[in-house]
């Protein structure tokens, strides 16, 4: 009997994973992700992406429009300074160095991190929500703009 | 980008660098370091929060002047109004207060430029009424943040002509004006002054285009200018713009430098002044020598390319300081013919980068020119 028992757990186990195999062999084909990839659908990608840029360069260059459309205007500095006065072209901002230790915040930081570290310190703003659109778009600019970078993560 | 940026700077060492030519030999550079008394004076007032005791790198040029004097440059602080932004007011104070401090004076101070962020008038009536507490002679040339909103109607107002020349101890100096011949970016595209200015003020921006040059009238100025010097003794040429080409994305350069060069190459001693680049910077181009200066507003990074071979960099800052990487100058024409400039870094005991990881290249950057400037709905 234990022996028996012991088989038909695993057959029972297998049964069910072929079930669904089998089931997901069928409706399968109907989902986009398993076709190759089609040009219209990568422009459609990269337009997405480059919306995001394009949002985070105007925010970078302290665009009020755009701050205000994305609801940041009022945080992301309130000195009249803009990330891309001290960061032209997203110089020195490093995005393939993060994470690592950030010796201003004494932790070990991410690049949203240190955006907001900037928006707070030398900006003298008010810190963004990290999963807000405004903070992905900054990211993707700064991305972006340092494309080539070799990626160094933890480098001073 | 770099394609064309290699074939000018290859084209530049051709034309201004042809073998065996170089500064002339007297005008010798050392480096060294001692306590600077104006930065004790600083301490003791404003100085109080940074606990630093300041000892500062200094760069000796021979030169050939008749008598000792010294003279200040301060630039780039960028002004806001004032209820906007506090930390550029006090970091101009600190600079007036520092110069006026200099002991013995200085004979005059040269502003070089960027004096306001926007060029409003409150901005430029800020940065005069600041500057009052100097009370030695002051001389100014334009930045193109001066300019832009009024094409410099109030900058000609408050200061006069944008370039000039006098004498004084046996040395000719010039002030030019390399920002307002800028190309016409704003009527094709009906900008307002505001949208001009602001497309100025972007030091990154891609609309103002190749903004910085002399201009052929005012090179015509300077020869006639120059005509009647001896042509062996010195020459120093304040200028916002540095006077060869290091990175024209950024306008770190003249547009025109061929044409300067031609001007200036009969003569032998001639050291460039300039501000701009928010960093320390030394170059020698043909028989020019060209230096760099500190903003008091706030440091640019390095360009991504074109750092003169030259240029010993300075340190990296920390951007939670603000009076980290800025400052101020002082120059020392002493009576044994040398010219000494010092950088007066805020906060730092060493100006120069100390080890690899000092330098803010030390990590590995390929950057590209922005994009969302070209797109708007003009």
């Amino acid at each position: 009997m234990t022996t028996r028992s012991k088989f038909r757990l695993p057959l029972r186990r297998f049964a069910l994973l072929g079930g669904i195999t089998i089931a997901a062999v069928f409706a399968g084909p109907s989902s986009a992700h398993k076709d190759p990839v089609t040009p219209a659908q990568l422009r459609a990608y990269q337009e997405v992406f480059m919306e995001q840029v394009r949002k985070g360069d105007l925010l970078f260059h302290g665009d009020q429009k755009m701050a205000e459309q994305l609801g940041v205007a009022e945080d992301l500095s309130k000195t009249g300074m803009a990330c891309a006065m001290c960061h032209p072209m997203a110089s020195d901002t490093h995005p393939q160095s993060f994470p690592k230790f950030q010796a201003q915040m004494a932790k070990f930081a991410t690049l949203r991190d240190m955006i907001n570290w900037c928006i707070e310190k030398p900006n003298q703003g008010v810190k963004i929500d990290p999963e807000s659109e405004a903070m992905k778009a900054l990211e993707a600019y700064i991305t972006w703009s340092n494309t080539g970078s070799v990626l160094q993560p933890g480098k001073f | 980008m770099s394609d064309e940026l290699d074939r000018i700077r290859r084209e530049m060492h051709s034309v201004l660098q042809p073998e065996g030519v170089r500064p002339d030999d007297s005008l010798k550079i050392t480096r060294r370091t001692f306590i600077h008394g104006s930065l004790i004076f600083g301490a003791a007032t404003v100085g109080q929060t940074f606990a630093w005791w300041p000892l500062l790198n200094t760069l000796d040029i021979a030169h050939a002047a008749e008598a000792p004097f010294k003279f200040a440059w301060i630039s780039d602080t960028h002004l806001y109004p004032r209820s906007l932004n506090t930390r550029f007011v006090d970091k101009v104070v600190r600079a007036a207060q520092e110069v006026q401090a200099m002991d013995p004076p200085a004979d005059f101070l040269i502003f070089g430029g960027d004096l306001a962020q926007l060029g409003k008038i409150e901005e430029l009536e800020l940065g005069v009424d600041l500057l009052k507490e100097v009370k030695i002679p002051k001389h100014y040339i334009p930045g193109e943040h001066d300019w832009y909103l009024d094409m410099g109607k109030k900058w000609g107002e408050l200061f006069g002509r944008p370039n000039w020349t006098f004498d004084h101890k046996g040395v000719r100096f010039i002030g030019l004006d390399t920002v307002s011949r800028g190309p016409d970016y704003w009527t094709a595209k009906n900008m307002t002054p505001e949208e001009r200015m602001g497309h100025m003020a972007t030091l990154d921006g891609t609309v103002a285009g190749p903004w910085a040059g002399v201009g052929r009238d005012q090179l015509d100025w300077m020869e006639k200018t120059l005509a009647d010097w001896d042509k062996t003794k010195p020459v120093i040429i304040f200028s916002h713009n540095p006077l060869y080409e290091y990175y024209p994305p950024w306008n770190f350069w003249v547009r025109d430098w061929r044409e300067v060069h031609e001007v200036l190459k009969p003569y032998s001693k001639v050291t460039n002044i300039h501000g701009h680049v928010h960093q320390v910077l030394y170059n020698e181009i043909g028989t020019l020598r060209s230096i760099g200066m500190l903003a008091t507003s706030w440091p640019w990074p390095y360009a991504p390319e074109g750092v003169p071979k030259l240029t010993k960099p300075m340190i990296r800052v920390d951007p939670g300081d603000p009076f980290d990487g800025v400052g101020w100058e002082k120059i020392d024409v002493a009576a044994t013919d040398e010219i000494k400039t010092e950088y007066i870094m805020w906060g730092r005991k060493e100006v120069f980068v100390q080890s690899a990881e000092d330098y803010d290249k030390n990590v590995s950057e390929i950057i590209r020119p922005r994009m969302a400037d070209n797109m708007w709905p003009y």
